[in-house]
């Protein structure tokens, strides 16, 4: 085949190659339809791991871990090779004032300079009181984007990133320095609507300071930044038993924040 | 008789003087320099009927510039980019913005753009011959987006039967800038092969307490990739194709482990056939694909959110009448789809068509007039235009000439203005609008220039009328009472912007030149149907603006020679009225004014031989910080060294 041949049907090749990639060409570069929610759900379960999506801003999410672990024994007797995949409980935050009570329990609105100094620079504009925050029975940790709540139980962080690099049983953390749940009034952000003159509404609750720190959301920059701590919690329930938790992702497939994949093991 | 003889001598040798001095004159101001986009036909840029900037070469090897951003501020009065929503890059460019600016690549547009812009780092300076810049309504050739002007990258073509040079720059910030070039050339092919990677940090900026708008308090780095290659086939003489391809890959780590990722694929096959002394076609296809992605760095997974993929075919036909001008008639399709996942349906597809005529009539050795009217349709809507345009040249002297025209630009609303539905993190919802109208522009414009010996000045003023100019408005509550906050895209009422520049360049034969440019622009406020004033979407331009220049150039010996250049730019404060609340605009709005600065680089440039330069250049030089990073604000923290080394390998031997 003569050179001017050659060239001619390249360059045939090319342009019609070309002009059929209307809708663009290298969709192979990218991971869109790679998992679906539902499938990385149940990947996350197949694996001794959680995932919940708790990136509305209005609810909190509540997980009894006791049930989990009964829930997944139960199913392991049946099948071995059976997923379990837990279902998190939500409960919205009360959002409509109501009469004053003796609780401090409500709506925040703090403001923040988030376009100047950042978040630490802040000061209290209004508050307007609420109904108590509503939860099951029966939880054990609650989370609500990067905030997380226990139920009467303490925190301690491990300077481990592994579950599986734990030294064998709870004995390890008996000496350790465990921490409760304290009163925020300016850390879990659910009145967003203001944002751009950086008033804040937040729920008045207790959070877990500890746990809380697996999730950091930092201002500046703007946008916030997410930054990830990968190290593993100890939480000491109120019944004395202990659970191992890591944060392992703070994104769903599709790029959604606060959407959380968590290894967990119970009772170590 | 005698004395008639020598007056007839004299006078001879005068004119030839004068020609001769005229001569050199165009040619130390590039006057004689062949320019293309004015009129999509070749021309001096002396003899081109409307105003056009250019920027050669030198101008760009002097100012060391990495992309069209970094150039543009060093060289136009007028031009200024600042920071949009989440720190994207906007341009003002003497008012308008850069949705009313085009841009193009070798004739080609680009695909893509963030908050109504291109993204001005794909257009690195690395392999690029020259800037055409024409101010002024250009749609009547040019289409969409050319309401404002045109921006036209002429790109290298091959030159020596082989050349490389490599190249290398490093400052403050860890910004590294590593660059390669390798062209061969023979009698019938030529290729050019372009490598380029320019990387900056992320670095915190500190601001004052109480700022009076929006601040941004880091500065995000990036990292960018091109790669371009280039064939010129020349199959027999007359005759000329041209293929292309290129990746641009551009990475940003606001959050640093979930990085934005930007990508473009470009590919065309342009035949460019000379038939005879008076005909020439112009035939190409170009392909354009822009895409933003996001890295998930725990899960290895790279999210697209944005393509938009624009196929276009161009023909453009010149017939020239010997001594009495030249018509050029042509037509470009192009497919235009965009997937975006703040799009109400995800993806959505338009094509549009236009043809065009040109009649550029040369009415005497003074007098040229140019008249252009092109139709433009669009399948979304089914939108149509018709855009005219009439420009006229007259060489009052010799080196005095006046320019001045009418032209009509318009700009078709985008997909995205269209069809968009962005949740922006709750604040509010920006909301397209289908029932959107074309911008429609209406732009006068004179210019003189006067060129003698080694001096050039040039003055030029314009005035744009706009109507239906296209931008968000003002924010809304949902009437259904959820609560829910809308930002819609709307029409604006009638809109007018105004200004002047004069450009003033001095070249001694010393080797000392200067350069002064000075541009005022006028914005007016603009306002909704309703005759309400809103607040602008941008930061408006700022009134005045001055670029200076000045530079001495001496080889010493024939292997050494030295370049110092020292070169400012100041813009004038700008005062903008801005909603005190933009969620709650019963509060009343404020006028916000952001400061005027001043920035110098004094650069130096080695040349060792033939072969290598080293560059040293202090950016900021004195030391300019803003007390307030306004979106506005310069990007610096003060005095930048920067060194920079380019060799031709081709010439060490």
């Amino acid at each position: 085949m003569s050179f001017k041949k050659i060239h001619f049907l390249t360059g045939c090749v090319v342009v019609t190659l070309l002009l059929t990639a209307c809708e663009g060409l290298f969709s192979g570069l990218y991971d869109n339809d790679k998992l679906t929610e539902q499938e990385q759900e149940m990947a996350a379960a197949a694996a001794g791991r959680l995932y919940v999506d708790a990136s509305d801003w209005e609810k909190w999410y509540y997980l009894d871990i006791q049930e989990l672990r009964d829930s997944v024994n139960a199913l392991k007797e049946k099948d071995s090779t059976a997923v379990y995949t837990y279902r998190w409980k939500e409960y919205d935050i009360p959002m409509e004032r109501t009469e004053a009570s003796d609780t401090p329990t409500g709506i925040y609105t703090y403001w923040y300079d988030v376009f100047g100094a950042g978040i630490s620079v802040n000061e209290r504009r209004d508050f307007y009181p609420t109904i108590e925050q509503p939860m099951p029975e029966r939880w054990s940790i609650a989370v609500h984007r990067n905030n997380v709540r226990t139920n009467g139980a303490s925190v301690y962080e491990t300077g481990y990133t592994s579950i599986a690099d734990l030294p064998g049983g709870k004995d390890a953390f008996t000496d350790c320095t465990f921490i409760e749940d304290q009163w925020s009034e300016k850390d879990v952000w659910v009145v967003q609507g203001q944002m751009l003159s950086g008033l804040i509404g937040n729920q008045g609750i207790k959070i877990n300071p500890v746990l809380s720190q697996w999730l950091l959301v930092s201002i500046p920059p703007m946008p916030p930044q997410f930054t990830l701590n990968n190290h593993v919690f100890i939480l000491r329930l109120n019944d004395g038993t202990y659970a191992a938790l890591q944060l392992e992702n703070y994104l769903n497939s599709a790029g959604k924040k606060c959407c959380l994949t968590i290894n967990y093991k119970y009772p170590l | 008789m005698k004395s008639e003889k020598r007056l007839c001598v004299l006078s001879l040798l005068c004119t030839l003087c004068t020609a001769i001095v005229a001569q050199r004159a165009d040619s130390v101001f590039n006057l004689n320099d062949v320019v293309v986009t004015a009129t999509r036909t070749p021309k001096l840029l002396k003899d081109v009927p409307i105003q056009t900037r250019l920027i050669t070469l030198k101008d760009i090897e002097r100012t060391d510039a990495t992309d069209v951003q970094d150039l543009l501020q060093q060289e136009m009065p007028g031009v200024e980019f600042s920071y949009a929503m989440n720190q994207q890059r906007h341009m003002n460019f003497c008012g308008f913005g850069g949705q009313s600016i085009l841009f193009l690549i070798d004739g080609e547009r680009l695909a893509g753009e963030t908050l109504d812009d291109v993204d001005f780092t794909r257009l690195n300076m690395a392999n690029v011959q020259r800037i055409e810049i024409v101010k002024g309504a250009a749609s009547a050739l040019y289409g969409s987006n050319a309401g404002g002007g045109v921006v036209n990258i002429i790109t290298k073509d091959g030159g020596k039967p082989w050349a490389l040079n490599l190249n290398a720059r490093l400052a403050r910030h860890n910004e590294q800038r590593y660059g390669g070039n390798w062209t061969v050339n023979s009698e019938r092919v030529a290729n050019t092969l372009n490598f380029n990677y320019n990387g900056t940090d992320n670095y915190s900026v500190k601001n004052a307490p109480n700022p009076q708008a929006l601040v941004y308090g880091m500065v995000y780095g990036d990292k960018t990739y091109h790669v371009k290659d280039k064939v010129t086939f020349r199959p027999m003489d007359g005759m000329k194709i041209v293929g292309r391809a290129g990746y641009f890959y551009r990475t940003l780590s606001r959050t640093a482990d979930n990085p934005e990722r930007y990508r473009d694929f470009s590919a065309g096959l342009r035949g460019l056939w000379q038939m005879g002394s008076n005909d020439h076609l112009d035939i190409a296809y170009a392909f354009d694909q822009y895409d933003k992605s996001d890295f998930q760095e725990i899960a290895r997974l790279d999210i697209r959110d944005y393509s938009n993929v624009q196929n276009s075919v161009r023909a453009v036909y010149n017939h020239g009448f010997s001594g009495v001008g030249t018509l050029t008639v042509g037509a470009d399709y192009l497919h235009d789809y965009l997937f975006n996942k703040n799009l109400a349906g995800k993806n959505c597809q338009q094509d549009a068509f236009d043809a065009f005529a040109q009649m550029d009539w040369n009415v005497s050795t003074r007098w040229e007039l140019v008249g252009a009217l092109r139709y433009d349709y669009f399948s979304d809507h089914r939108n149509s235009h018709l855009t005219p345009k009439l420009t006229a040249r007259y060489k009052i002297l010799d080196n005095l000439t006046l320019r001045f025209g009418y032209g009509m630009g318009f700009r078709a609303p985008t997909l995205k203005e269209r069809y968009y539905n962005f949740d922006m993190a709750g604040i509010w919802t920006v909301q397209g609008n289908p029932q959107l109208q074309s911008e429609v522009s209406h732009n006068v414009n004179i210019a003189a220039e006067w060129t003698r010996r080694k001096f050039n000045l040039t003055v030029s003023t314009y005035y744009n009328n706009m109507t239906n100019k296209i931008a968000t408005g003002i924010p809304y509550y949902s009437p259904e009472g959820n609560g829910k906050l809308f930002l819609p895209y709307i029409n604006l009422k009638n809109y007018s912007v105004c200004g002047a520049e004069m450009t003033m360049q001095v070249r001694f034969d010393n080797g000392f030149s200067g350069k002064l440019s000075y541009a005022i622009t006028s914005e007016h406020l603009p306002q909704d149907k309703d005759g309400t004033t809103i607040s602008n979407q941008y930061i408006p331009a700022r009134t005045h603006s001055l670029i200076a220049r000045f530079d001495w150039d001496k080889q010493f010996t024939k292997n050494y020679g030295l370049s110092i250049g020292l070169n400012g730019r100041f813009l004038s404060a700008v005062n903008n009225e801005e909603y005190v609340n933009l969620q709650d605009i019963s509060q009343g709005s404020k006028s916000v004014c952001y400061p005027a600065y001043t920035l110098w680089k004094l650069s130096t440039v080695q040349r060792f031989g033939k072969a290598v330069r080293l560059t040293l250049a202090l950016d900021n030089l004195f030391n300019y910080v803003p007390t307030y990073y306004y979106y506005n604000a310069p990007v610096t923290d003060g005095i930048s060294f920067q060194a920079g080394v380019s060799v031709d390998i081709d010439n060490l031997f």
